[in-house]
């Protein structure tokens, strides 16, 4: 068994348990915003654990490239993808109050003092 | 947000200037210059071409080359002005906090995953930045929304304030762990890609927040807002 192997044998493992735990998170979480949180974030350290662990088993460095051409998106693409969904969830008023310590957006919303935070701009269907 | 990224803009700082100033020198750039500009992205769009493919062999160079040139013309791509930096150290920091704390977040919604979901509660801070430059706030809220357990849910442009979803919320201090781990990000991708000037501004709104502090005119912040801006005087 080489070094490689040992590091797959550890990062695959962990990256299906991160994902697991992730869908988990996806199904049990009472909020929608938990649950986007569960389902974007863990699921990228797995995919990242994942690719890391097969890029070792590799015979070949330049197929790594590709795998990594992979990590770098999700990387770029997850924020976009969790940030619409938590805009979007926020504006329709899909937040449950007793799941929140505080809010301070709806705060500056009832301030009202802000030009561009007008509540209209909000409720705009995205 | 990886090094390969950074690495890409970091070739075009000759004229490095944020917002209008770097508009106004794009504008005046010769027609060569203004080719120049646009050769990094060339060379990325040539070099995910390569891999795509892998066959790094001269006939593929040539062929993404010329594909990623059409495609560049056909799309009328604007050339941005960017005006950003490259500091390998800083980026590694930067790079090694982001792994570590997607890392730790993860693990700790985990846990909560698991047990007692139920109980896991969230909270949305408002957290004023102290940049200006809108590639460096791009860059911090999608830093921001890629660890587990924040997610940038708006953002005021003109004033600079973020509003971050984080979670899981346990007390006052993870209220405050939160502020401050928003900040230290801010903080970390100035120090890593902002120009001087950015650095310089960076700067200047920090001594003006302490400034504010001292003289106590902590106006109309929320409790425990003005608590954290006291105890966080980075």
């Amino acid at each position: 068994m080489t070094a490689a192997d040992v590091v797959t044998a550890v990062t695959l493992p962990l990256g299906a348990l991160f994902a697991f735990v992730g869908t988990v998170g996806l199904v049990r979480f009472p909020t929608l915003l938990g649950r986007v949180h569960a389902a974007t974030k863990p699921d990228t350290v797995a995919l990242i654990l994942i690719l890391v662990g097969a890029a070792c088993q590799l015979p070949d460095v330049r197929v790594a490239a590709l795998l990594a051409l992979a990590a770098l998106f999700q990387m770029l693409t997850v924020p976009v993808l969790a940030q619409t969904i938590g805009r979007v969830a926020y504006s329709r008023g899909e937040i449950s109050e007793e799941h929140m310590v505080g809010d301070e957006l709806a705060e500056a919303l009832e301030r009202g003092d802000r030009p561009e935070h007008r509540p209209g701009r909000l409720d705009e269907p995205t | 947000m990886s090094a390969d990224e950074g690495g890409e803009r970091a070739v075009d700082e000759a004229t490095a200037g944020s917002g209008a100033a770097g508009a106004e020198a794009g504008r005046r750039r010769t027609p060569l210059q203004r080719m120049l500009g646009r050769l990094p992205t060339i060379a990325w769009l040539t070099l995910m071409w390569v891999i795509l493919w892998g066959d790094p062999s001269p006939g593929t160079v040539v062929a993404g080359a010329g594909v990623a040139t059409a495609g560049y013309a056909a799309a009328k791509l604007p050339h941005l002005p960017v005006g950003l930096r490259f500091r390998p150290l800083h980026v590694l920091l930067l790079v090694g906090h982001i792994v570590w704390d997607m890392f730790a977040s993860s693990v700790q919604v985990s846990v909560h995953a698991l047990w007692r979901p139920e109980r896991m509660r969230g909270v949305i801070v408002e957290v004023p930045m102290r940049t200006d430059s809108d590639l460096l706030l791009a860059m911090v809220t999608g830093g921001l929304s890629l660890i587990t357990g924040s997610l940038v849910i708006e953002l005021n442009r003109e004033e600079g304030v973020l509003y971050v979803h984080g979670t899981p919320i346990e007390s006052e201090r993870s209220v405050r762990q939160l502020r401050r781990q928003v900040r230290r990000t801010e903080k970390l991708f100035v120090w890593a890609f902002g120009t001087a000037a950015d650095i310089e501004e960076f700067e200047r709104e920090e001594r003006r927040e302490a400034e504010r502090e001292a003289r106590g005119a902590a106006e109309a912040l929320p409790g425990a807002a003005e608590a954290d801006d006291k105890e966080d005087p980075r």
